[in-house]
């Protein structure tokens, strides 16, 4: 336990003291404030105060905390991912650099080795996505805090969940790279596009059929719904409460993403926790076979010998 | 003297290129043993198999009687390898580091910081251990390698070319410590170089060629065997020396003639007692040795 909180340890502070790779996980969070404040902002409100009847008179605070709530978890969706991807990128790094090679030489084995990166990568995205979270929150409390202590607490386990899919698709796609290349590709590529393919830039109900079934069938997606209707479900319960139609609501809660279908099918809330746990168990249990293997592969090479 | 690393029948190809070759020798325990070859000619593989980083093709590695195949983690705690460049982390504090990999062994604690303690001034190390490695000189990083390699106390040092590119002042201090480390923890050090003086102060030197042994023995005894003796003469004419018919080459203030051993030296010296006024008689250099056993010069290229 010692070796592997040492482990934990050394990678967490390489990933704050790496000033690079700090600012590269942050670019798809940066990029996402800069669209909401220079025109997301007043698009999104905008189009939401055209689903509400005209006569209607409401406080001006509610559609604020909706496109607040809209704004905090896409932030959530993306910074729980793209700070885990890239956090995990020390991985690489570290072979690339042959800073591996240093505790290939120490005694211990590679499992522990393998446990240090996973936790410190769940870690990184965990201290990053929890002080947006509380950024976040400041904001909406600025703009129209409508959110009840079960909303907070079901989007904090929204983050960890979230926080986990990203730490074991991340392990998973990095444990084969070794080059600088190859992690420089891998960082761009999430970085440049994460924000599109899990609706966090533009909700997948703007998107066509066609992608957005595609979509659909990535975990990521669940995640963001998850967050939104956790974020806005405070302000849609009070707009209810101030006789706002039930038709406009629904509007918004589609626009939102609040609701998402599977090919047709409505999906539920409990069926989006049940795919992004699922996913998380499918792609550890990978990450831990692929360990497994190479493992086995060494010992069986030396049995050989 | 007991025999702490015995290696038999080593092989490791990477594709079509034979890194090391069938190869076989011992280290004797407390013995600074080198490694001498040209790059590519299997100093690094043949470490990075002692220290369990590659997988041997074929052969026996035994380390203090264990077996690599068997007892990999175990040897691994007798051995603290330099690295050619340092792979430490250059945002991390000296300390810091030195903690981490410490860590790696079970050294934590109080158990760490006495240990740090004693290395940190046997080094002299006290003042950079809070600052970042990346802010440090070559020397002084290739200092903390060293004590990074130190910290759990090994039966075995590897150094892989630990002085390369450092400067001399900087690699007679890091020879001074592990020398002194040497005489009083009775220290195994196996040493790779291409710097010929270095491996010329080993006890025992084995030369590497395209992954074979090309020559082997202590110092003394290569220079007998691959290298013949110099005779060195000063302030006499060409002529003079062209009268002895034998091979010589034209140096500083004298001239250097070629003789098969310290025999045939001492009649020369006998015979023309005129000419030999102001002489010297040496014995071949490394450089020699390794020319007269690969056909290549040290600093790079075949002959």
């Amino acid at each position: 336990m010692k070796v592997v909180g040492a482990l934990i340890k050394r990678n967490v502070k390489c990933y704050f003291k790496d000033k690079a790779m700090f600012i590269t996980s942050l670019i798809t969070p940066i990029i996402l404030l800069t669209l909401y404040a220079v025109f997301l902002y007043d698009v999104y409100k905008d189009s939401f105060t055209m689903s509400i009847p005209q006569d209607l008179v409401y406080d001006e605070k509610l559609l604020d905390g909706l496109v607040g709530g809209l704004l905090l978890s896409s932030l959530l969706a993306v910074s729980t991912i793209t700070v885990s991807f890239c956090a995990n990128l020390y991985m690489v790094q570290d072979k690339a650099t042959k800073a591996r090679n240093d505790f290939v030489i120490a005694p211990v084995k590679p499992y522990k080795l393998a446990f240090g990166y996973f936790l410190a990568t769940a870690l990184n995205g965990l201290i990053i996505s929890l002080v947006a979270t509380v950024l976040g929150c400041a904001y909406l409390s600025f703009k129209g805090w409508y959110l009840s202590v079960a909303d907070v607490a079901l989007l904090l386990l929204d983050v960890l969940l979230l926080v986990l899919l990203g730490t074991s698709l991340s392990s998973l796609i990095c444990y084969p790279l070794t080059t600088q290349g190859q992690l420089s590709a891998v960082g761009t590529v999430i970085s440049a596009g994460y924000g599109f393919i899990c609706g966090a830039y533009m909700p997948l109900s703007q998107y066509g059929t066609g992608l957005r079934n595609v979509l659909t069938c990535l975990p990521g997606t669940y995640g963001t719904s998850l967050l939104r209707n956790h974020a806005l479900q405070g302000v849609l319960e009070e707009m209810s409460a101030q006789n706002f139609p039930a038709e406009a609501i629904e509007a918004m809660k589609a626009t939102a993403d609040c609701s998402l279908e599977f090919f047709g099918h409505n999906v539920e809330i409990w069926q989006m926790y049940l795919v992004l746990v699922g996913a998380i168990l499918l792609f550890t249990g990978l990450y831990v076979l692929l360990n497994y293997l190479d493992a086995k592969r060494l010992t069986k090479a030396k049995k050989v010998k | 003297m007991e025999k702490i690393i015995q290696i038999s029948h080593l092989s490791k190809s990477f594709g079509e290129v034979k890194a090391v070759q069938d190869l076989s020798f011992c280290v004797k325990k407390g013995e600074l043993f080198a490694f001498l070859g040209l790059n590519g000619a299997g100093k690094s593989t043949t470490i990075s198999i002692m220290c369990g980083q590659l997988q041997k093709d074929g052969g026996r590695v035994e380390i203090n009687g264990k077996n690599i195949d068997e007892n990999a983690l175990e040897i691994k705690r007798e051995l603290g390898v330099v690295f050619q460049n340092s792979v430490m982390d250059k945002a991390l504090s000296v300390y810091d580091n030195l903690k981490t990999r410490a860590a790696l062994y079970n050294l934590t604690g109080k158990a760490f910081e006495e240990r740090l303690q004693t290395l940190a001034e046997l080094f002299d190390l006290k003042e950079i251990l809070k600052r970042p490695l990346g802010k440090l000189s070559g020397g002084q990083c290739r200092r903390v390698d060293v004590v990074r390699a130190l910290l759990h106390k090994p039966s075995i040092l590897i150094l892989d070319e630990p002085t390369t590119g450092l400067d001399p002042q900087t690699r007679k201090t890091v020879w001074g410590i592990i020398d002194n480390l040497r005489k009083e923890e009775n220290l195994t050090v196996f040493l790779t170089t291409h710097y010929m003086e270095e491996a010329a102060d080993a006890d025992y030197v084995i030369i590497l060629d395209s992954g074979k042994i090309a020559a082997q023995g202590t110092p003394l005894e290569l220079k007998n065997e691959y290298s013949g003796d110099f005779i060195t003469l000063y302030n006499i004419a060409e002529e003079k020396v062209q009268a002895l018919q034998k091979s010589y080459e034209k140096i500083k203030d004298g001239y250097r003639i070629a003789v098969a051993n310290t025999a045939e030296a001492t009649a020369l010296v006998v015979q023309n007692p005129d000419l030999f006024t102001d002489y010297e008689i040496t014995k071949g250099k490394m450089d020699d040795v390794f020319l007269a056993a690969t056909g290549k010069k040290l600093t790079g290229g075949e002959v």
